[in-house]
C-alpha cells in the first residue's frame, strides 16, 4: 500500500445520488472452502484471470471479505445466487 | 491405492479421473446422499395447510411459490447445516434477504440436489475409477463443497484455526471415537476436492 498523501482534489457532484448507485457482491471468509476452489469459482463465475481471482481470494482469506463484483442490484442478486450455488458465503448490498 | 483426480485427454475428450476403493466410494456416496436429502427431503412433511396446498407442495413445479415459501417461515428452527448451504444473502436488510430467499431457494436446493445425485451416480459405477467429464467434474466439485460445508457445521468449524484445534483435541482419543471418524472423513473429502479443484484450475 502506498503511503503517499492524497493531493488529488475530489469533486463531489451536487444533488441526489444517481439512481443507478452501484451495488456490490461480497464474498465472506469461511473455514471450509479451499483457496484453490475459491480461485476456481471466481474464474468460472466472473471470467476473471488467474491473477485477479487469486488476489480476490487472498483478500477474502486475509481480510475476511472482498467485493467480487459490482453493478445494478439485479445483477448483484444474480451473482449472489450463483455464488450460493457454488457454496460460497456471498451477500449483496448497496456500495458504501 | 487411492488416487485423487487427475486430468486426462484434451478438448471434448477431456476427463477427470480418480481411483477410489469400494469402501471410499460407498462412504462418499452415502454422505452425498444425506446432504441431498437435507436439501430435498424424500418425503415432504405435511404442511398442515389445505389438501390442495399439500398436493402442490408434493409436485416438482421447479418453482419456489409452493414449498419454498412455506419452508422460509420456520427459518429459526432450521438445521444450521441447511442454513449454511443456503445462507442469508443480505446482512443489512432483512426484508431483502427474505425476498431473495423466497425467489431463489427452491431453485438453489434443486440444483444442489441434482449435482449431488449426479455425483452419487458417478461413484456407484462398477469400477474403482471415477471418470467425469467437465460438467460432471463441476457438479462433483460443488457436491463435495456442500458435503464439506455440512460436515464443517457439524464439527463446529467457525474460524480457520478450528480444524487444527479439533485435530489436536482428537489426537488423544481412541480411533473408534465418532469425532475421530468425522475428522478423518472431512480430511479425506478435503484431499479429494483439492485434487479436483487443482485439476480443473490447470485445465
Amino acid at each position: 500500500m502506498s503511503l503517499a498523501p492524497v493531493t488529488e482534489e475530489v469533486v463531489v457532484p451536487e444533488g441526489d445520488v444517481a439512481p443507478d448507485t452501484p451495488w456490490v457482491t461480497i464474498v465472506w471468509n469461511d473455514p471450509v472452502n479451499l483457496m484453490s476452489y475459491v480461485t476456481y469459482v471466481l474464474q468460472q463465475q466472473f471470467g476473471y484471470g488467474r491473477a485477479k481471482a487469486e488476489k480476490l481470494m487472498m483478500q477474502v482469506h486475509s481480510e475476511g471479505r472482498a467485493v467480487v463484483s459490482n453493478g445494478p442490484r439485479e445483477a448483484m442478486e444474480a451473482d449472489t445466487e450463483a455464488l450460493h450455488g457454488w457454496g460460497l458465503w456471498a451477500t449483496f448490498q448497496k456500495d458504501s | 491405492m487411492s488416487r485423487g483426480f487427475k486430468r486426462s485427454g484434451r478438448g471434448a475428450e477431456r476427463r477427470f479421473v480418480a481411483t477410489l476403493d469400494p469402501l471410499e466410494r460407498q462412504i462418499v456416496a452415502s454422505v452425498m446422499e444425506q446432504v441431498h436429502d437435507l436439501l430435498e427431503p424424500p418425503d415432504r412433511p405435511d404442511t398442515g395447510d389445505s389438501v390442495f396446498d399439500d398436493l402442490v407442495a408434493g409436485l416438482d413445479l421447479g418453482s419456489t411459490e409452493g414449498a419454498g415459501a412455506a419452508e422460509v417461515e420456520d427459518l429459526a428452527d432450521r438445521d444450521p447445516a441447511l442454513t449454511r448451504l443456503l445462507p442469508s444473502a443480505n446482512r443489512e436488510d432483512e426484508a431483502a434477504a427474505t425476498e431473495f430467499r423466497r425467489l431463489t431457494e427452491g431453485g438453489l436446493r434443486h440444483r444442489k440436489a441434482l449435482a449431488l445425485a449426479a455425483s452419487v451416480a458417478a461413484l456407484r459405477g462398477d469400477t474403482d475409477r471415477v471418470v467425469l467429464d467437465e460438467a460432471g467434474a463441476r457438479a462433483f466439485l460443488t457436491a463435495l463443497t456442500d458435503v464439506r460445508l455440512v460436515l464443517g457445521e457439524r464439527l463446529d468449524l467457525r474460524t480457520d484455526e478450528d480444524l487444527e484445534l479439533l485435530e489436536q483435541a482428537a489426537s488423544s482419543l481412541d480411533d473408534d471415537e465418532p469425532l475421530v471418524h468425522a475428522i478423518a472423513l472431512y480430511d479425506f473429502l478435503t484431499w479429494l476436492q483439492e485434487s479436483l479443484a487443482g485439476a480443473l484450475l490447470r485445465g
